[in-house]
């Protein structure tokens, strides 16, 4: 064996290594799911009263809750489809990366409810979010394809940039906060997920 | 060049499916058979056979269980399994080292 040919076969086993550690479920109908959810909340949000912070979160923790059950639905009924494992080593992985900064989230929004902070706070809580979640996703794209740690970079940026408005000039019309969560939340989410429903690689029916 | 670290390359990993498949395995605690067999692309036979070697060989586990009523067979690497994979790569990257210029 040559060395070149050596050094060929050690990069095929480095590749081939690598996408056995990448979470390889179909993530467009997830991503849609949780677009659709995510745009619905949003317009639910401005039809329901919402006058306090507390109102807020609670309300967006129900959101995110229905999003998180459709999604292990889906993920769950892929890989029964797939007759494989769904807590695969990869799932596992991704669910490891994504939790941290999911529940540092989560305790921002249960501090906000038990210290009954103003009305006015939502604003940055969900500049903090957005920016939570991005770290969240950047983090589980070191396990899944490509584009995710671009999707996550786009909710650090998008948050990044809320976060300099509301520093700057404080948000005029709070009512703005629910279309700001289904939009950016709900519509890059569906945005993506149309994305993925062309370009994702059809995976064989077992 | 010194060809001892090519003759002591072993066989049985050498072989192209067989090393791509003991290359997932050693990267992931335990696959599917249907996910090394969607990873590789390679046809259920093809799979088994290489599967059948490696076995063989002690260096893949095979389980047979049942989830939701459908058979799920698992794959894993030994503990041989896996001493044969780190030596084979130290093989080659000592092969790759003998040709670097110094």
């Amino acid at each position: 064996m040559e060395p070149n040919q050596a050094a060929e076969h050690l990069q095929t086993i480095r590749t081939l290594m690598e996408r056995s550690a990448v979470y390889r479920r179909a993530l467009a109908p997830v991503m849609t799911f949780c677009g659709v959810i995510g745009i619905a909340g949003g317009v639910a949000g401005n039809w329901l009263p919402m006058n306090s912070a507390r109102a807020f979160v609670l309300y967006w923790a129900v959101v995110a809750a229905v999003a998180l059950t459709g999604t292990f639905l889906l993920v769950r009924r892929q890989s029964l489809k797939d007759a494989e494992p769904f807590w695969s080593p990869p799932t596992r992985r991704v669910t490891q990366a994504l939790i941290p900064p999911l529940v540092v989230g989560a305790f921002l929004g249960v501090m906000v409810v038990w210290l009954e902070l103003p009305r006015e706070i939502c604003a940055m809580l969900a500049a903090l979010w957005f920016l939570l979640y991005g770290l969240a996703i950047h983090a589980a794209g070191f396990f899944m394809p490509r584009g995710l740690k671009l999707f996550g970079w786009w909710f650090l940026i998008s948050g990044g940039l809320i976060f300099q408005v509301i520093l700057a000039r404080g948000i005029g019309d709070e009512s703005v906060l629910n279309w700001l969560m289904g939009g950016l939340f709900g519509g890059s989410h569906l945005a993506y997920g149309i994305y993925l429903y062309f370009t994702e690689k059809r995976r064989k029916a077992t | 060049m010194n060809p001892e670290p090519f003759l002591q390359l072993d066989r049985v990993i050498h072989e192209k499916g067989r090393l791509a498949i003991m290359s997932l395995l050693a990267a992931s605690p335990a696959l599917s058979f249907t996910e090394l067999r969607d990873t590789l692309g390679m046809t259920d036979g093809n799979l088994t056979t290489h599967l059948r070697i490696l076995q063989e060989e002690g260096f893949v586990a095979l389980s047979k269980s049942y989830a939701n009523k459908r058979p799920l067979t698992t794959c894993s690497l030994t503990a041989a399994g896996k001493k044969a994979f780190t030596g084979y790569i130290d093989l080659l990257e000592q092969i790759v080292r003998q040709n670097k210029p110094r």
